[in-house]
Parts: C-alpha cells; sequence; structure tokens
C-alpha cells in the first residue's frame, strides 16, 4: 500500500487539523501518524497516510492544495520512503544533551554539528532562545540515540569544548534518569 | 518525549540543590580471612579488599556520568573485625587497622568502616581486644571507623561495654589532641545497628550479609529545602499535610536516583544490591543543610521549641516517599544531625538555640542522635558514658537506632571552637550540663534488662 508523508504549515487556528482531516477522509486516505507542534504562533502538522489504491501522493497534494491554501494553510507533500530507520540497525542508548546560556547565531548549527560529527541522531529538539544573556531564557534540549559504538567520553569532551566556545552550560545524562526521578 | 519541565526541573536538582548520590559502600565480608597469625591475616584482608573494591571508584564515576548525578563518596564496610581479628591482641589489632587504611587509600575510597565490635549481649575475648585497639587505631589512621553496638531492643544495654566505651572516647580524643580529638570522629556508639548502613562512621557488614553487596546512601537535604522554598513562595499558606506531602514526593525522587545508580553499580562490579538508605545527611556546604529545612518550614533555628515536631514530620515523609520509591530499603533511613558536619547546625549550638539535653530529645523522632557533638575536653569518662547510656536507652525502649558520636575535644571548653576538617566539619564545643559530683549508677555495670514489648507508653 502506497503512504504519503505531509506537512502543514500555517499561522495557528482552531480547526486546522478538522481541515487536514477533512480533506483525507473525503479521499479514503487513512491517517497513520500524526505529530503536531506550535512554535509562538505557527502551527507544524505532519501527517502519514495510507492512500487508496490507485491514488499517487501528487493526486491527494493537488486536492490538499487546492482546499488549505485559501485558508491559509501551506502543504507539502511526497511518497512516504519505507527506508530504515537510522538508528534500528545499530543499538543504541538514549542520552539528553542539553544546554543553557547567552543567545547568539548559530547555537543550533554548532551543537547539532557536533552531534551529527559523532554519528549520532536526534529524536527530538526542543529550543527556545528568547534572547539576553539569562541562561534560563535560552534553552536546547536534543534527545538522541547514541549508537554503542560511539565513545561517549569523546562525544561528551567534543561537546564540552564546544559549549565553552559558546560561553554554553551543557549537560549530557542518560534519558533514564529524567524518567526515574519524574515518572512513576 | 521528555517535556521541558522534566527535563529542566532534573538540571535545577542538580546544579543548585545539590542533589547527588552520597555514597556508593561496597560491603566485603572477610570472615573467612579470620586466623591466630597477624601476618596471615593481614595478607587474605588485602588481598580481598584489592580484589573486590579495586574497581569501586572508577565504575561509580563512570555511572555518574552517565547519568550526571555525582557520586559523591565511595566507601567500603567490612565484617566486624571484632570476629575477622578475634585471634589477635590489641596491638595487632591496630596494626590489621592499618593495613584497612592503606587498602582504602590504595583504591581511592576515603572511608573504610567496620572495626566494630557487638557486645550489647556480652563480650567475647575479640571484642575485649578490640576496644582496646580502638583509640590507637583511630588515631593512627586516616579512613578506619570504628563502631561498638553496646544494646538492643532484644538484648537491653550492656553497661559493662558503655562504661569501656566512655574511656575508650577519652583515650581516642588524647592520642589525636592535635587535632581537636579527631580520632572521635570515626567511632560511634549505637544501639540496634543495621547490618547495611552505607553511611560512616557506623557502617559495617552485618555477620548475615552475603559476601558481597553494594549498599547506597542517598540524600539531598538542599533538595528538599529548595522544594519547601518554592512551595511557599508560590503558596504561602500551605499547611504542614502539604509540606509533607511534597517532601514525600521530593523523597521519592532521590530514592529513585539512588536506586537506579546503585544498580546500575552493582551490576558492573558483579556484586548483588543491597539497600538504598534513605537519610537526609548534611555536608558542611552552603545549601546541604539539614539545618536549613528546619529554618524553611518556619522555625528560628533547630533546638527552638517545634523542632522534634517539625523533625518528625520530616523523617516520617522522607521515610514514606522512599519506601514508595523502592523496596529495598534499610540502612538508618532517617535523619542525621550531625552538629559539626551541617553549618546551620554548629551555629544554632554556637546561638546557643540547640543543647545536647535537645539533641537528645529529637533523637527520639531521628536517625541516630548526638551526632558530632564536640564537648569539653575535660568531661569525665563517666559523664561520656552517663551520656551514651541516656541514647542508647531511648534506642532500646523505643526499638529504634540511636548513637552517640562526642568528641571530647582536649584543652577546649565550653564556647570554644573545634575544626575536624572536610566533611568532618567544626562546632562549637557545647557544654554538658549537671555534670557534676560522682555517677554511681554508671559505674555499677551489668546489663540493663530488655525492655517488655507490651504495654507501651
Amino acid at each position: 500500500m502506497n503512504k504519503a508523508i505531509l506537512s502543514i504549515l500555517g499561522r495557528d487556528r482552531p480547526g486546522i487539523v478538522a481541515a487536514v482531516s477533512r480533506v483525507l477522509f473525503d479521499q479514503n486516505c487513512n491517517v497513520e501518524n500524526v505529530s503536531q507542534t506550535m512554535l509562538q504562533t505557527e502551527f507544524a502538522g505532519i501527517f502519514i497516510v495510507s492512500l487508496p489504491n490507485g491514488m499517487a501522493s501528487e493526486d491527494l497534494h493537488r486536492e490538499l492544495h487546492a482546499r488549505l491554501s485559501p485558508i491559509g494553510l501551506t502543504v507539502l507533500t511526497k511518497p512516504c520512503d519505507h527506508g530504515v530507520d537510522a538508528c534500528a540497525a545499530a543499538t543504541c542508548e538514549p542520552f539528553v544533551i542539553t544546554t543553557r546560556g547567552p543567545d547568539r547565531k548559530g547555537l543550533v548549527a554548532h551543537i547539532s554539528g557536533v552531534i551529527a560529527r559523532h554519528g549520532v541522531n536526534i529524536t527530538n529538539l526542543q529550543a527556545m532562545f528568547k534572547g539576553g544573556d539569562d541562561p534560563g531564557d535560552n534553552i536546547m534540549i536534543y534527545e538522541v540515540d547514541v549508537p554503542q559504538a560511539v565513545d561517549l567520553q569523546t562525544l561528551a569532551q567534543d561537546l564540552r569544548d564546544k559549549a565553552t566556545d559558546l560561553q554554553l552550560d551543557i549537560s549530557i545524562q542518560h534519558r533514564q534518569i529524567f524518567e526515574v526521578l519524574h515518572r512513576i | 518525549m521528555l517535556t521541558q519541565r522534566e527535563i529542566i526541573s532534573t538540571l535545577e536538582m542538580l546544579r543548585n540543590e545539590n542533589l547527588d548520590v552520597r555514597t556508593v559502600t561496597l560491603g566485603i565480608n572477610l570472615l573467612d580471612c579470620a586466623g591466630s597469625e597477624l601476618g596471615q591475616v593481614r595478607r587474605r584482608v588485602a588481598e580481598r579488599l584489592m580484589r573486590l573494591a579495586g574497581q569501586l571508584v572508577p565504575v561509580c564515576d563512570r555511572v555518574g556520568q552517565k547519568y550526571g548525578i555525582p557520586v559523591v563518596n565511595k566507601r567500603i564496610a567490612v565484617s566486624p573485625i571484632a570476629a575477622v581479628g578475634a585471634a589477635l591482641a590489641p596491638p595487632e589489632l591496630v596494626e590489621l587497622a592499618r593495613t584497612l587504611d592503606a587498602a582504602a587509600r590504595e583504591v581511592n575510597v576515603d572511608f573504610i568502616g567496620g572495626f566494630s565490635a557487638l557486645v550489647e549481649k556480652g563480650m567475647a575475648r575479640g571484642d575485649r581486644a578490640l576496644i582496646a585497639a580502638i583509640p590507637e587505631a583511630l588515631a593512627a589512621t586516616e579512613r578506619v571507623c570504628a563502631s561498638v553496638n553496646v544494646a538492643s531492643t532484644r538484648a537491653g544495654i550492656n553497661m559493662d561495654a558503655v562504661l569501656m566505651m566512655g574511656t575508650t572516647i577519652k583515650r581516642a580524643a588524647e592520642l589525636s589532641a592535635d587535632r581537636d580529638g579527631a580520632a572521635c570522629t570515626k567511632l560511634c556508639v549505637f544501639a540496634n545497628i543495621p547490618e547495611d548502613i552505607p553511611f560512616m562512621a557506623g557502617a559495617y557488614l552485618g555477620i548475615g550479609e552475603a559476601d558481597a553487596v553494594i549498599n547506597v546512601g542517598v540524600s539531598g537535604p538542599g533538595v528538599v529545602k529548595k522544594a519547601i522554598d518554592r512551595a511557599l513562595a508560590s503558596q504561602p499558606g500551605l499547611d504542614l499535610g502539604g509540606l509533607s506531602e511534597l517532601i514525600k514526593k521530593t523523597a521519592y525522587r532521590v530514592t529513585r536516583i539512588g536506586e537506579l545508580i546503585g544498580r546500575e553499580v552493582a551490576e558492573h562490579l558483579g556484586i548483588p544490591f543491597g539497600v538504598v538508605d534513605l537519610s537526609l545527611a548534611p555536608t558542611p556546604h552552603v545549601g546541604d543543610s539539614v539545618g536549613e529545612i528546619f529554618q524553611s518550614l518556619g522555625l528560628l533555628a533547630i533546638g527552638v521549641p517545634g523542632t522534634t515536631a517539625a523533625l518528625a514530620l520530616l523523617n516520617d515523609a522522607v521515610k514514606k516517599g522512599g519506601a514508595f520509591a523502592s523496596s529495598r530499603v534499610g540502612g538508618l533511613s532517617g535523619a542525621f544531625i550531625p552538629v559539626s558536619e551541617d553549618l546551620n547546625i554548629s551555629e544554632a549550638a554556637r546561638q546557643g538555640h540547640l543543647c545536647i539535653e535537645k539533641l537528645e530529645a529529637i533523637t527520639s523522632v531521628c536517625s541516630v542522635g548526638l551526632d558530632m557533638v564536640a564537648i569539653p575536653g575535660d568531661t569525665s569518662a563517666d559523664t561520656i558514658s552517663a551520656v551514651i547510656a541516656d541514647e542508647m536507652a531511648i534506642g532500646v525502649i523505643n526499638s529504634k537506632t540511636t548513637a552517640a558520636r562526642l568528641i571530647p575535644v582536649p584543652g577546649k571548653k565550653p564556647g570554644d571552637h573545634a575544626v575536624f576538617g572536610g566533611l568532618m566539619g567544626e562546632s562549637v564545643i557545647m557544654p554538658v550540663n549537671n555534670a557534676c559530683g560522682d555517677n554511681r549508677f554508671i559505674r555499677r555495670g551489668g546489663l540493663i534488662p530488655a525492655p517488655i514489648h507490651s504495654l507501651k507508653n
């Protein structure tokens, strides 16, 4: 069965998910996964849907575009690739990397660059930069999967060195510590 | 997916509230190292300690780094040396203490406990030799800790042993007079000593324990204080029931961390995991104080009226939270109030808010009792024994652990200042009131019988 992945962007307001899912329902598509988030005033949603026999992702895109662009939503559609999960082949340990420090350009680029260089996959990223020098106002939280083959000491040292250059306070901790502390 | 709040509050606990694992203590059974030839016993003991404890510190550091939680102290607790060295004479036991000290230094642990005897009902030859060796063993070593259990709810109070401990403490203080009697900071006299305490100076490996075991001491007074302060800032009218609930939740978190770290260390070392000891244990650092919790709860200082009730609330909430977090709870599991090890408690003593009588009273609801209390150097051995006897009686009658760690600081008088250094901290010399005249009661010796278990009042 063909699948498509859709990304919907637009200024947040009531009714966006309803509008998108109504089109999908009318087109006989089945929603398999959906995730939405809001950054400041903007809505972003990702849907993975299975398409009915004979429908291509381009057909669905035309329909979505026709019905959603008049209400201010931008749609990106592409066939869903069944490629191998980047971390599925290797055994990974989940870690959380957190930085706090004064806002400046390039923080995400520099830190994610180090993470990428070690072949570590980011599974979730939350970052908030309100500007200014208050560390509490400028936070990056990377949830990452570290393959067992990656030397944690070297990764941690490289991250710490980069954080020092950027005047960031950094911590690298196994994810389990957060679960143990906050969840029963 | 973790929430931002979960992550940020965790980091706050770590960075600003001194959340840590206070100690991972490796218990090592030395009973089969016993013998009558000193050289052979020393060789066996050293070999056993090096073999089992060699990797303790690096493993704790590695696991601590993985989770971003420091394991502040790594320690060793051994079988009671009174049993291991039962055939040895006191000078030989001092030599065995040196072996323990050297091994502790070699594997980089800060304390090794178990220079201990269990004499609540009677004393064997080895027990007498060990108690005789304690002053010199503690004065001559840096890391060896001693404990003597002189009473239990099932056996009563061995008053002959209590009397000996008064003399022993005085002698240990004299032998370390140049360090304000610091040898006494490594000596605890107990009633109902648990077999699995990870905290010093009382840690030893009980006779009923396995070949080796990992016990963990969690702490976190700073975390509890900050949680109370935060809650009261947002809800100034929060009542004591609400505060108890808050302390419970905080203790739950701290305990979960301790168990996670302890189990992982145990797995890496291939040694069974024992217990988490849920004690609020202070250090002489700002923000890591049990005394400050009393002030957050609304008291002027620890020691003023209301202190016993406040500590009862605190201790019970810590136990409830901890017991829910882990099914492997043991050790002392209560709040420590070591005067010299806690800046705030030490200051309360200096200002006169806290006296020995109040410390004795709050023993009824806390973990140990008269802990790290500096007293005048001219306090007589009889008086020290009598203070110990009072403390033991509270434990025996109430079926709980109590302990006394008294330091008669040579040459110092009430109001003077003693400095023990490092984790042992510093303190004003507290007066021992009404310690005048002859104390014939304490010299009568014998056994105060075990208490009746019905007719509770």
